[in-house]
C-alpha cells in the first residue's frame, strides 16, 4: 500500500543507530447501515489510516499514536519522541522487537462495499419479520494492518468481514439473531430474519417464574459470553500476571466436552493471522477436553511468565491490556437444538445475555440478565415464555467438570461484549445456572 | 477551517441533502498507567479528521475521513449523501429538525494548566510514585492511570452554524488490590476507574493521590479477612461517586429520547419510559430532583454548544420526584414535540453524533452523611462501584461495591466484603428518604459510557452527595 511503503521509506532513513523503533498502521473502512422501527436511520461509514509508533532508546519506551493527516513530517515526530523519550523512567519489562524472519505478507487491495448492498440486506430482515417492529444493523469492514520494526520485519494482512444482527419486537416479546461472514454478499439476511422472527413469536406474553437455580440450554450468543469473559478475564496472560486469573494450566477446570482453540487459518475466520507484533498467528489449543492450555499471551506477558508467545497482542489495544484470541472456535458436538431440548426435565432456554459484569475477577462470578427470547423447558418441552431474569453466576463453574450435559452439532459466529467476530459457537447444556432475581427485583 | 467544512458541505446540499453539518476536530489524548512502581504505558495520541452527515428523507448518512484535502473533503461531501440516500431502499417517515439558534461563536474550557504543557516528568512521577507506595505498604498489586484530552473541533452547518470548541478533560484514579485465597479486594481513589472532570492538570492535583494511597491500601488488605456483607433487606446508605453511578445507569439512559423513541433497540435496549407519561409519572421519592446541566464549571460534560451546534442549558428531568425532562437531539426532539436540549455529542470525528448524557445529576439535599448515619438503626454504608448491570429497559438493576460499613444504631461498626444491592428503579428511587446537602456535593465523572454502533465512548457528569434507601435488598451473591 503506498502510503506504508512511502511511511517506512522515509522512517528507514531516519531512525538513528541503536534506537528501537516498531511502526503499526491500521487502514480500514469500516460501514454500518443501522435500522430501527423497520427503517434504516442511521448509515455511516469511516475510512481511516491510523499509526501506531514506539521508540525504545536507553532502556527508556515511548509511545505516539497519530492518523495520518495529524502526523505531519515524519522527521518531527521522531526527533520529538526522542527527546521526550529521556522524561520516561526505565523499562524493565521492554520484550525487545519482533525478528524478521517472522514477516508476513496478507495485504490485498479491496475496495469497500456499496451501502446499497448493506440496504437490500437490511430489507430482507425486515420483511422476514412481517408486522415486528424491527432494529438492527448491517456491517462490511475491510481491515489492513501493517508492522515494521528496525529488525527489518515488515507484515502485513487484510481481513473483511460482514454482520447483520437484528431483533424484532412484539408488544410483548422480542427475539434477536446474529450472523457473520468474510462476504456481505454472503450473508442470508433472510435465514437471520426467519430466526428472529420465530423467536419473538414463541416469546410473546412471558411469564415470570421464580429465582432459583435451573438447568439452562444458552444459545450460541449467551455461550459467547461465558467464553469471552473466560478469555479476557482468564487466559487472558496479562490477568495471570496481574494475579487476578482463575485459569491453570494443565489443570482440569472445565468439563471434558468443552474444546476450545484459536485459529486464524480455519476456512472463513474473520480476524487477522498476524498480531500486533507482526508475527503470524498459529492455531493453538486453548482448552481440549476441559483443560486449560495456553493463555493468550503478548511479547510481554511471556516474558513475564516465561512461557511461550501466542502472538495475541491486539492492534490498538495497548500492553495494558495485554492478550486475546480473536478467531475462537468452541468445538460443536453431536446434539441438535430439538434433542437438548428434548433433554431437559425442567429449565430454561437462554438466547442471549444482557449487561454482564463481573463481581471478582479470581472466581469470576458475574451477574447479568437474559433478553431477546427465553422459554421455560418442562418434561422435554418448551411450555412458556419467561420473563426476565437476574443471574449471579461462577462462569468457571458454569463450564465445570459435570456440569455441561451437552454441546450442541451447529455452531456459528456469535456476538460478544468484546467485539463479534471473535467466537464461533454452538449451544450449550448446562446442569446447573443460578438466577438471583426476577422482574421484581 | 470553516471554508474547509463547508467545501462538503456545499457537495452534500446541492446533491439534495434537506440539511448537512460537519465537524473538523483535532484530538489529542494522553494516557499514562503505572503498576507496582513501575512504569506500565506512556502513550500520546493524536488524530485529526472530517466527519459530515446528510440528512436526506428519514436517514442519517454519515462519512468520515482523515483525508483534509479539498478533493477529499468534496467526495466526502457526495459519500454522505449517497449512504443516506441509499436508505431509501428502507425508508420512513420524513422528519423536521428542530430550531435551535444559529450562532458563530468560540469556547475554551477554562482551565489553569493545559496538561500538554506540564512535564510529562511531573505527570509520571505523580502516579509512579502513588503505585510504589501502595506496594511499599503491601498491596498485592498498585495501580494507577492519568488520562488527558484536548479536543479542537469546527462545527458548520448548512444553517448557517460556525463554532469552534477547545475541550480539555482531565482525569485519573489509583486503586490498591490486595489477593487472598481464591478471592480478590480492591479499593479505589476517587472512584473506581478514576475520577474526570473539565479542566487542567490543576483537576489532578486537587486529588491529592498520596494522602490517600494508605488507607485504600490497608482497606483492600483488611477487606480480605472482613466477614461477607449479610444478606437481606436493610437501609442500604450510598456514597456519592457510587450513587453517581446509580444516576447514569437507572436515570440517565431511561431518559434519553432516542432509546424512548426505539433508535436503540438492538443494542443499548430501550426504556420503562413513555413519552405519554411525561410529566405524570412518579420517578421517585419528593426529595429526587434531577437536573442535566451542560453549563456546571468543571464537570466532565460541561461545554458550551453540543455537536449539532445547540447550546449547552439546564433542563429539569425529574421535580421533587415526577419525571419531567427528556435528553433529545434535534431530530428526537421535533418528532417528540419537544424542545432541543443541547444533549448531542460523538466520540472523535468518525462518529455520527447521538444523544448522550450531560452532566446528569442529583441536586442535594438538606442533611449530611454523618447525620444520615447517626439517624439509621440498621443498615449498609456501601463505597465505590465494583460492578455494574441493568436491564436493556434501566429497570431491574444490581450494583457490587468494593466496600461495605454496618450501621448499627446510628454507628458504624463492622467493614464488610463484597457488598451488592438489588432493586427496580422507580421503587428504589421512591425508597430515598435522606439526602447529603451542597457541601458533600461532587461533579462525579464517568469517562466510559458505551453507546451506539458503531461503538461510541461518551464522558458524562454525574453530580451526586450520598443518600439513604430505605429496605433494599443486599447482599446478593452467586
Amino acid at each position: 500500500m503506498k502510503i506504508w511503503d512511502n511511511l517506512i521509506d522515509d522512517v528507514e532513513k531516519l531512525i538513528p543507530a541503536g534506537v528501537e523503533c516498531e511502526i503499526k498502521m491500521i487502514n480500514s473502512t469500516e460501514s454500518l447501515t443501522r435500522f430501527a422501527n423497520s427503517h434504516i436511520h442511521q448509515n455511516v461509514e469511516e475510512e481511516l489510516t491510523d499509526i501506531f509508533l514506539t521508540f525504545h532508546a536507553d532502556g527508556k519506551t515511548t509511545n505516539l499514536n497519530l492518523n495520518i493527516t495529524s502526523m505531519g513530517s515524519i522527521e518531527d515526530i521522531i526527533k520529538k519522541a526522542l527527546s521526550e523519550i529521556g522524561n520516561n523512567p526505565k523499562d524493565s519489562t521492554w520484550p525487545g522487537l519482533t525478528s524478521k524472519e517472522n514477516s508476513f505478507n496478507g495485504y490485498k487491495d479491496i475496495s469497500p462495499d456499496d451501502p446499497d448492498i448493506r440496504a437490500q440486506k437490511v430489507k430482507e430482515f425486515i420483511e422476514e419479520g412481517q408486522t415486528y417492529n424491527g432494529a438492527g444493523y448491517c456491517s462490511s469492514n475491510v481491515s489492513n494492518v501493517f508492522v515494521w520494526n528496525t529488525n527489518g520485519l515488515n507484515s502485513s494482512d487484510t481481513a473483511t468481514s460482514a454482520f447483520l444482527d437484528g431483533i424484532f419486537r412484539s408488544e410483548t416479546s422480542a427475539g434477536s439473531s446474529h450472523i457473520g461472514n468474510q462476504i456481505l454478499s454472503d450473508i442470508d439476511a433472510q435465514k437471520v430474519g426467519q430466526e428472529a422472527f420465530l423467536i419473538t413469536k414463541e416469546s410473546q406474553n412471558p411469564e415470570d417464574i421464580d429465582p432459583g437455580v435451573y438447568e439452562v440450554i444458552l444459545g450460541p450468543d449467551a455461550v459467547s459470553t461465558i467464553l469471552v469473559f473466560l478469555s479476557v478475564y482468564g487466559f487472558n496472560a496479562k490477568s495471570k500476571v496481574d494475579g487476578t486469573s482463575p485459569i491453570e494450566i494443565n489443570v482440569e477446570q472445565f468439563d471434558e466436552k468443552i474444546n476450545l482453540e484459536d485459529d486464524p487459518h480455519k476456512e472463513g475466520a474473520l480476524n487477522f493471522k498476524i498480531d500486533a507484533s507482526g508475527a503470524p498467528k498459529k492455531k493453538i489449543e486453548i482448552i481440549t477436553n476441559g483443560i486449560p492450555k495456553n493463555y493468550f499471551h503478548t511479547r510481554r506477558t511471556s516474558n513475564e511468565l516465561n512461557q511461550s508467545n501466542t502472538f495475541h497482542e491486539m492492534f490498538g489495544w495497548g500492553d495494558s491490556f495485554g492478550g486475546l484470541g480473536t478467531n475462537l472456535y468452541l468445538k460443536p458436538g453431536d446434539i441438535s437444538k430439538e434433542e437438548m431440548i428434548s433433554n431437559v426435565k425442567k429449565g430454561i432456554y437462554i438466547n442471549e445475555f444482557w449487561y454482564c459484569r463481573v463481581l471478582d475477577p479470581i472466581t469470576q462470578v458475574v451477574t447479568g440478565l437474559n433478553r431477546n427470547g427465553s422459554y421455560l423447558i418442562e418434561n422435554g418441552k418448551v411450555t412458556k415464555p419467561v420473563g426476565r431474569l437476574r443471574f449471579t453466576q461462577s462462569f468457571m463453574s458454569s463450564l465445570g467438570q459435570g456440569n455441561v450435559l451437552g454441546v450442541g452439532s451447529d455452531s456459528r459466529f456469535a456476538d460478544s461484549e468484546f467485539g463479534e467476530g471473535i467466537l464461533n459457537v454452538p449451544m450449550l447444556h448446562l446442569k446447573e445456572f443460578n438466577f438471583t432475581g426476577g422482574v421484581s427485583g | 477551517m470553516f471554508n474547509e467544512i463547508n467545501k462538503s458541505i456545499d457537495v452534500a446540499i446541492s446533491l439534495g441533502a434537506q440539511y448537512a453539518d460537519a465537524r473538523i476536530l483535532i484530538s489529542k489524548s494522553r494516557d499514562i498507567s503505572s503498576k507496582d512502581g513501575e512504569l506500565e504505558d506512556f502513550s500520546n495520541s493524536e488524530n485529526m479528521g472530517l466527519g459530515i452527515r446528510a440528512l436526506v428523507g428519514s436517514s442519517w448518512g454519515f462519512y468520515a475521513t482523515y483525508d483534509l484535502s479539498e478533493e477529499s473533503l468534496k467526495e466526502a461531501g457526495k459519500k454522505a449523501y449517497l449512504i443516506a440516500k441509499a436508505s431509501s431502499k428502507v425508508p420512513g417517515k420524513d422528519f423536521p429538525l428542530a430550531d435551535v439558534p444559529i450562532v458563530k461563536d468560540e469556547y475554551v474550557t477554562p482551565h489553569e494548566q493545559n496538561p500538554f504543557k506540564v512535564s510529562t516528568t511531573d505527570q509520571i512521577d505523580l502516579i509512579v510514585s502513588s503505585t510504589h507506595e501502595m506496594k511499599k505498604i503491601g498491596s498485592s498489586r498498585a495501580f494507577g492511570r492519568l488520562n488527558f484530552w484536548d479536543t479542537e473541533k469546527w462545527f458548520a452547518s448548512s444553517q448557517g452554524h460556525e463554532i469552534y470548541q477547545n475541550i480539555i478533560e482531565s482525569g485519573g484514579g489509583i486503586s490498591s488490590l490486595s489477593i487472598g485465597d481464591g478471592e480478590t479486594q480492591i479499593r479505589s481513589y476517587p472512584q473506581s476507574f478514576g475520577e474526570y472532570r473539565t479542566g487542567g492538570w490543576e483537576v489532578i492535583q486537587s486529588f491529592k493521590f498520596l494522602d490517600h494511597v494508605e488507607r485504600i491500601s490497608e482497606e483492600s488488605k483488611r477487606l480480605l479477612t472482613s466477614p461477607q456483607c449479610p444478606e437481606g433487606t436493610r437501609d442500604l446508605i450510598l456514597e456519592g461517586s457510587q450513587l453517581a453511578l446509580q444516576i447514569h445507569e437507572s436515570v440517565g439512559h431511561a431518559i434519553e429520547l432516542d432509546r424512548i423513541l426505539g433508535w436503540e433497540a438492538a443494542y443499548a435496549g430501550t426504556s420503562h419510559l413513555e413519552l405519554s407519561k411525561l410529566n405524570e409519572h412518579k420517578y421517585g421519592s419528593p426529595l429526587m430532583n434531577i437536573v442535566a446541566d451542560a453549563t456546571l464549571p468543571g464537570a466532565l460534560a460541561t461545554f458550551k454548544y453540543d455537536d449539532e451546534g445547540t447550546p449547552a442549558q439546564r433542563v429539569d428531568i425529574v421535580k421533587e420526584g415526577i419525571w419531567t425532562g427528556v435528553l433529545t437531539g434535534r431530530d428526537s426532539a421535533a418528532i417528540a414535540g419537544v424542545n432541543p436540549g443541547g444533549m448531542v455529542r460523538a466520540d472523535g470525528y468518525g462518529r455520527l453524533p447521538m444523544v448522550r448524557m450531560t452532566n446528569v445529576g442529583l441536586l442535594p439535599g438538606e442533611s449530611s452523611l454523618d447525620e444520615i448515619i447517626s439517624s439509621t438503626d440498621d443498615g449498609v454504608y456501601m463505597e465505590t462501584n465494583r460492578s455494574w448491570s441493568i436491564d436493556d429497559i434501566r429497570l431491574n438493576f444490581q450494583f457490587g461495591c468494593e466496600v461495605g460499613w454496618l450501621v448499627k444504631n446510628g454507628k458504624i461498626t463492622d467493614m464488610v466484603k463484597n457488598p451488592t444491592y438489588t432493586g427496580i428503579t422507580p421503587n428504589f428511587w421512591g425508597s430515598m428518604d435522606m439526602l447529603a446537602g451542597e457541601d458533600e456535593w461532587v461533579f462525579w465523572g464517568t469517562p466510559n459510557c458505551g453507546k451506539g454502533q458503531p461503538s461510541q465512548i461518551g464522558h458524562t457528569g454525574h453530580p451526586a452527595s450520598p443518600a439513604r434507601f430505605k429496605n433494599v435488598r443486599i447482599g446478593v451473591r452467586g
